[in-house]
């Protein structure tokens, strides 16, 4: 009996410090009122990316939005047949910004993690082995500097067509080198410590020493730079989009700013501008306060007083 | 040879391998394309093959791709660029005058920013917790995560459409036709043009040098040797005057990286506001499919970043003692 509930009643403290830790972390933002702040604002973009082609009251590119007499509504301002007004095509704006939100949570979302989770492993890995793979990994990274991103990623979504799941490989491909950089430092001085040196002596492979001794150490800084990779997922994706190389089967926030900047109705419309421009301008910056909230608590340098 | 030497050596030998990679790997991604311009000229059935084997053989396209990358490597490196397809001009012509007008809209501003920001941020830091630092942070955390596109947006809506103060769009007003860079730039109407993109792009850039200097100041606030400082009994500022001073090697790091992405991170800007610098330039290149354009923008934009890291860890290994010389010294 009792080999069968040890384990058991290990996996209750553990999850049991999981959610602890998931209590403390809410408790730690809501202390900071702009983090908390940034949270409601990323919690109501996860829901709008979930669930908002769902709530739109229009499909975003095939429904046509008409007045009374029949004709299409172009352009027309806020009214009540189209509560954020009609696009220069006569689409929905509502329609538009609410099925808009999911690409960016995708992109955002995946690119973020890809970036996070890449840069991680090749960060703990460099720093940790040292050497020549350190000097082979840490020269890749200086390449994707010196590859300029925009750029590239323009010419590479110029030949092959562009859907969502390209350019989150994309931005992830061309930003892992910032958390690379910050972890393998991070690494440098981790691996020189008491403990590290104590588990390789008695007997750690160099792959238990570094899942189970350096990576735990450094697993904050891996996610304040995912948190801050969602936020450059989420403005490079914009960033395309606006220039005209986004997915082009689907609605997204960039998308609707070049389609109002292209047809040069930015001088009216604002109805069609600021919903989008609006959604962009807060996730990214609500991911940002976020981070910079965690980053005070993890960068021991600026906790001096206070 | 010296430890610096040495270190100077081998970063060099390694910018120069960066380069030439950079450069193979912009010569493969653009045979990659499909399609060229001259299928426009050929489908529309005005050229006879004849004459398209001549078009071809002008540029080098009827050679192997090997004679074609080697002639690539030479002519790139020589700052030879050939001739724009579209434009049938030598590639520098279109360039150069775009590269100019990148510069002096960009230049200006990054140095604008690092200087006020910097300034603000070793402030802000000193008086931690303060009103002034908070919101300070929140406002250019907010310029700084927002995609530059979108301040613009928002500033042309406000300042241009609404109170009508500066112009929307481009660099002069349509019906000037200045005559070399003096008279382009040297004008009233060019400042007109100028002073929202150049604040845009202040703004932009405020966020890291003000946190970079802010956390600096954190830093060296509780240490020795300011508190020896205030010992000596010099005022508030006086001792500012000091940590700041102590904190100004991140930040001076930091812009000379920030300068060789310059280009690359405001190209949206630069569409925005229509300003003809080399960032527009790319795309609408791009968009053409003109590929001696788009090779030799993206080969200035990248070796602009090569020199800009060379330069920025060199820097760093030559002020900071602390800084191991024998590999990795980049922060």
């Amino acid at each position: 009996m009792s080999t069968e509930t040890k384990p058991k009643a290990e996996l209750y403290k553990r999850v049991d410090a999981l959610w602890t830790t998931v209590r403390d972390q809410f408790a730690f933002l809501r202390r900071d009122p702009m983090a908390f702040a940034g949270m409601l604002v990323v919690g109501a973009f996860v829901f709008l990316g979930l669930f908002g082609p769902y709530l739109a009251p229009h499909d975003p590119i095939e429904h046509t939005v008409r007045g009374d007499g029949g004709s299409v509504l172009r352009l027309a301002a806020p009214s009540v047949d189209a509560f954020f007004g009609t696009t220069a095509y006569g689409k929905d704006v509502l329609s538009q910004f609410l099925a808009g939100a999911r690409p960016t949570l995708i992109v955002g979302l995946f690119g973020g993690l890809g970036t996070g989770a890449l840069g991680f492993t090749v960060g703990v890995v460099s720093g940790y082995y040292g050497g020549w793979v350190d000097e082979l990994l840490m020269r890749l990274t200086d390449l994707t500097f010196s590859l300029p991103f925009m750029p590239m990623a323009l010419l590479l979504l110029t030949f092959m067509t562009p859907n969502i799941w390209l350019i989150t490989a994309i931005i992830a491909a061309f930003l892992w080198k910032m958390p690379a950089r910050v972890v393998r430092s991070e690494v440098l001085s981790v691996r020189e410590r008491t403990f590290v040196k104590s588990a390789r002596a008695s007997g750690a492979s160099d792959l238990r020493t570094m899942l189970y001794h350096v990576a735990p150490n450094v697993l904050p800084i891996g996610f304040l730079y995912t948190a801050y990779g969602v936020a450059w997922a989420i403005a490079a994706q914009a960033s395309l989009a606006f220039l005209g190389f986004g997915d082009p089967t689907m609605t997204s926030w960039g998308r609707m700013l070049r389609q109002v900047f292209a047809s040069g109705n930015m001088r009216v419309a604002w109805w069609w501008v600021l919903p989008p421009a609006i959604g962009i301008a807060a996730i990214t910056t609500s991911v940002f306060l976020i981070g910079r909230a965690y980053e005070e608590v993890i960068n021991p340098e600026i906790q001096t007083d206070q | 040879m010296s430890k610096f030497q040495r270190f100077l050596l081998k970063r060099l030998a390694i910018s120069v391998l960066l380069t030439l990679i950079a450069v193979s790997v912009i010569f493969v991604v653009l045979r990659l394309l499909p399609g060229s311009p001259f299928e426009a000229l050929v489908t529309s059935g005005n050229l006879n093959q004849e004459q398209i084997d001549e078009i071809r053989a002008m540029y080098g396209l009827d050679q192997s791709i090997w004679v074609q990358y080697v002639n690539y490597l030479g002519s790139l490196l020589t700052f030879q660029f050939g001739y724009s397809i579209l434009r049938s001009q030598p590639v520098w012509d279109v360039l150069e005058p775009r590269l100019i007008n990148s510069l002096i809209l960009l230049v200006p501003a990054l140095v604008t920013t690092a200087i006020l920001s910097s300034l603000l941020g070793m402030y802000a830091g000193w008086n931690r917790g303060s009103r002034l630092e908070k919101f300070s942070i929140v406002s250019t955390t907010l310029l700084r995560s927002t995609p530059v596109f979108i301040t613009a947006i928002f500033f042309i809506i406000v300042f241009a459409y609404n109170l009508e103060i500066v112009p929307a769009l481009g660099m002069r007003s349509i019906r000037a036709t200045p005559d070399g860079y003096i008279e382009t730039f040297a004008s009233l109407d060019f400042l007109h043009h100028y002073i929202l993109p150049f604040t845009v792009a202040v703004l932009y850039y405020s966020g890291d040098f003000l946190l970079l200097a802010r956390n600096g100041v954190v830093e060296k606030r509780g240490s020795e040797f300011l508190k020896l400082h205030r010992a000596k009994g010099l005022t508030e500022m006086e001792q500012l005057a000091r940590a700041g001073r102590n904190s100004m090697l991140p930040i001076l790091t930091y812009f000379t990286l920030r300068l060789g992405m310059i280009f690359q991170g405001l190209i949206l800007l630069e569409v925005v506001f229509s300003w003809p610098g080399i960032g527009r330039e790319l795309v609408l290149a791009i968009q053409q499919q003109d590929y001696p354009l788009v090779q030799a923008a993206v080969f200035i934009m990248a070796l602009a970043v090569i020199l800009a890291n060379l330069l920025a860890d060199v820097l760093y290994a030559y002020f900071d003692p602390t800084v191991s010389t024998s590999g990795g010294g980049s922060a």
